[in-house]
């Protein structure tokens, strides 16, 4: 029995009006693979990730998730599958500034239609899983960079998703938070069986990863297999 | 390799059997390839015979190796002249990947998927040496896997460069 992959990615082109950023990449995930896609700063790799998580809107090629083609979906059941299926870790962690840690958490199942208080307490819960939940009423500005990648971390995995969408996680910390940071991540995804996908050029993030897709000029330069 | 110094280095703290020499130079370098038996005995009997080191205590018998050895004032005076001599930079075109690139390179082989899985390679090391369990309250063991790291890395860089290079030469041809 073959599985069905956590993200297919087939032919993706993209262009940010003569820029152009992706000519026609494929990508396979399967379910639980940890995959880092590395190359130089401008070789496209944050656009693949933008058009994965539906971000952006492909010029070409499909973006399927769990094998659902997202440009098949009507929008309502396109942002259904979005928020319940792919999770998000961008660099900067893109929490709400007004928010505290738990109600950020929360937001993805709120967003879906779920009561205040199970979703509040499901959010406490995954601060405990990434080690903040003694910060689960402070709001963003009083932690620190790891602290906030941590709950951006917690926030992409409460809705259980299949494949979990990483954009320089580790980006805005020291190495020592970055390697803490990056057993967080690993751990999270692999104890709900979710696809991993994370953008880096950092080389101590891709040797954690499975495979290496290599990005150079909107193509893959090479990939290959670490595990 | 400095084999000889690193036994001086060992004997420095007390006189030792080959084999306690041998079990305090694998605690050194845990992560490192342990010393053979055999290259111990060939290089205590070399530092014997150029008085670096002497033998202190001799049992003969049927039972294990009894002999014990200390290092001599030259021994010492060997170690220390070592230990402030810094190494000299390495030429980098005795390194085998440089070796086995330039002759790719030079005879039409296939030089970027060389690249490709020489850069598999230092990822896999890498993912290795951070998998180990940490040496807590050992700094000397974390500052030996800190340089192997920060030395694959650099590699790694120059790795993507000349995969660059090479991609781009071959699209441009």
């Amino acid at each position: 029995m073959t599985l069905t992959p956590a993200l297919e990615l087939t032919g993706l082109e993209y262009a940010y009006r003569r820029n152009v950023a992706l000519r026609g990449v494929t990508v396979v995930v399967a379910p639980g693979e940890v995959v880092a896609v590395t190359g130089a700063s401008g070789c496209g790799k944050s656009t693949l990730l933008h058009c994965a998580a539906g971000i952006l809107e492909p010029d070409a090629g499909t973006v399927r998730v769990t094998g659902q083609d997202l440009s098949a979906l009507a929008e309502q059941d396109r942002s259904a599958l979005r928020r319940t299926r792919i999770g998000i870790v961008l660099q900067f962690g893109q929490l709400v500034p007004d928010l505290s840690l738990a109600d950020n958490v929360a937001l993805p199942l709120l967003l879906g239609g779920a009561r205040r208080d199970p979703a509040r307490a499901a959010a406490v819960q995954w601060l405990d899983r990434v080690g903040i939940a003694d910060h689960a009423d402070a709001v963003p500005a009083q932690l620190s960079g790891g602290q906030t990648q941590r709950a951006a971390i917690a926030r992409a995995l409460i809705t259980d998703p299949s494949v979990v969408l990483a954009d320089e996680p580790t980006g805005s910390v020291d190495s020592q938070a970055g390697q803490d940071l990056l057993k967080v991540l690993l751990q999270s995804t692999r104890d709900r069986g979710a696809a991993l996908v994370m953008v880096t050029h950092d080389n101590l993030l891709a040797a954690s990863a499975d495979r290496e897709i290599r990005l150079r000029d909107g193509k893959i330069q090479h990939e290959v297999t670490l595990r | 390799m400095a084999t000889a110094e690193l036994v001086l280095g060992l004997l420095s703290r007390a006189p030792a059997h080959g084999y306690d020499v041998k079990r305090g130079h694998d605690a050194w370098f845990p992560d490192g390839r342990p010393l053979a038996f055999g290259q111990v005995y060939t290089t205590l009997a070399r530092l014997e015979r150029d008085g670096l080191v002497e033998v202190t205590e001799k049992t003969s018998g049927g039972g294990p190796d009894r002999t014990v050895y200390a290092i001599t004032e030259k021994g010492r005076k060997h170690l220390d002249d070592w230990l402030a001599d810094p190494v000299p930079p390495a030429w980098g075109t005795a390194d085998e990947m440089i070796r086995k690139l330039v002759t790719a390179l030079r005879t039409g082989g296939d030089a970027t998927s060389f690249l490709a899985r020489q850069r598999a390679g230092h990822l896999r090391r890498i993912r290795e040496l951070q998998e180990l369990p940490p040496a807590s309250g050992d700094p000397t063991t974390n500052l030996v896997r800190s340089y192997l790291v920060t030395h694959l890395d650099a590699d790694l860089r120059w790795l993507d460069l000349a995969l660059d290079r090479l991609t781009d030469d071959k699209e441009s041809s």
